[in-house]
């Protein structure tokens, strides 16, 4: 994995979990690679990894089996939570953006749909 | 009881010059450590220090141990093989660390070895710099002790075999162990590491948490290094 030097490691893990989990790579219920295993998949610290972990046991997104491991949740509908979460989280960013170029939200809304229609086009 | 590894008033001059001086430092189980610096800040020295192989005052402790001849039972490093003839071969180098360390484990050398792509049967003399720093590594690893020393592992490295050592590193450490490396430069071990260890002006001039200066001041690992060298930094 290719991490952003300037962005904490363990939020990094956790965002590329949290993908694997709303995208389905990671299915409810299905169990994790142990720390270690998880530490070399992505080439950061066993310390690191457990970090994350810990924060997305705490959110409750990850069950913790002791002895047996850790799943990922069967809760649902924590999992749309999740997405809606981090799409809320993407278009706030987007939409603050386009903000910091002083455009209005009707313009905001028409340049998406532009390049929604253009998109198409290319493809 | 104190865990981990315990600096106090660690100070070492080179007759007349000073090289090291006030230096304190805890550094808790299981942690991996890039010690920084530019050439000559002393690097070296602090780890020769640690494992009594350098003599200065102050107090160190592995786990407790403080009187040298207990610490180097806690302690695993290599020092750049000196001490071997140019001709000794590899596997002799091997069966020295098996014959002198108790702790030594030549199953997980093997395996090292065997990932490491390090071949046995050559000569000193005819190992590449990467070779070289492979094999220390190898060397290093393969004790299970407490502390691990990597003195710039990978100057003169690929990126394959930098990829590789690092993989080794995060495989090999005991989760309780910790482990310190040394480099000039530290991107290319920024992720995996716990906490940075900056010596400058003859001390520990920083010690502080990656992640903690990832969320701090929103910069990478490298470029709060770099700022650390010029003048009216702000991040005191």
């Amino acid at each position: 994995m290719h991490f952003d030097d300037k962005i904490p490691i363990y939020y990094q893990i956790k965002t590329h979990i949290y993908h694997e989990i709303i995208t389905g790579t990671l299915q409810p219920g299905e169990k994790l690679l142990s720390v270690r295993q998880l530490a070399l998949d992505v080439t950061a610290n066993v310390n690191t990894v457990q970090r994350a972990l810990s924060e997305m046991i705490a959110a409750g997104m990850i069950d913790s089996k002791r002895g047996k491991g850790n799943f990922v949740t069967m809760d649902e509908t924590k999992i749309t939570d999740l997405k809606t979460q981090l799409i809320t989280e993407q278009v706030a960013r987007a939409y603050q953006q386009l903000h910091a170029l002083n455009l209005s939200d009707e313009e905001i809304l028409t340049s998406l749909k532009h390049y929604m229609t253009q998109r198409g086009n290319v493809e | 009881m104190t865990a981990g590894l315990t600096l106090q008033g660690v100070q070492y001059r080179h007759g007349m010059k000073m090289i090291l001086h006030d230096v304190d430092l805890t550094i808790t189980p299981g942690k991996i450590i890039g010690l920084l610096g530019e050439n000559g800040a002393g690097k070296t020295t602090l780890m020769r220090l640690i494992t009594g192989s350098a003599k200065g005052k102050g107090t160190i402790a592995i786990n407790d141990a403080t009187v040298v001849g207990d610490r180097k039972q806690h302690v695993s490093f290599t020092e750049q093989l000196r001490g071997f003839a140019r001709e000794t071969r590899v596997e002799q180098v091997v069966n020295f660390y098996h014959d002198v360390y108790g702790d030594f484990d030549s199953q997980r050398y093997q395996d090292m070895a065997t990932f490491l792509q390090i071949d046995g049967s050559l000569k000193l003399s005819s190992l590449s710099k990467g070779m070289k720093e492979k094999l220390i590594i190898a060397l290093t690893l393969s004790r299970r002790t407490d502390l691990y020393l990597l003195d710039e592992p990978f100057s003169g490295i690929d990126s394959m075999s930098r990829k590789r050592i690092i993989n080794s590193i995060l495989q090999w450490k005991p989760d309780d162990a910790i482990m310190v490396i040394s480099d000039h430069y530290v991107s290319e071990v920024a992720a995996i590491l716990d906490e940075i260890v900056v010596v400058k002006d003859q001390t520990i001039f920083t010690h502080e948490a990656t992640d903690a200066i990832r969320e701090k001041y929103d910069v990478g690992i490298e470029a709060y290094y770099e700022s650390l060298y010029e003048k009216g930094n702000d991040y005191d």
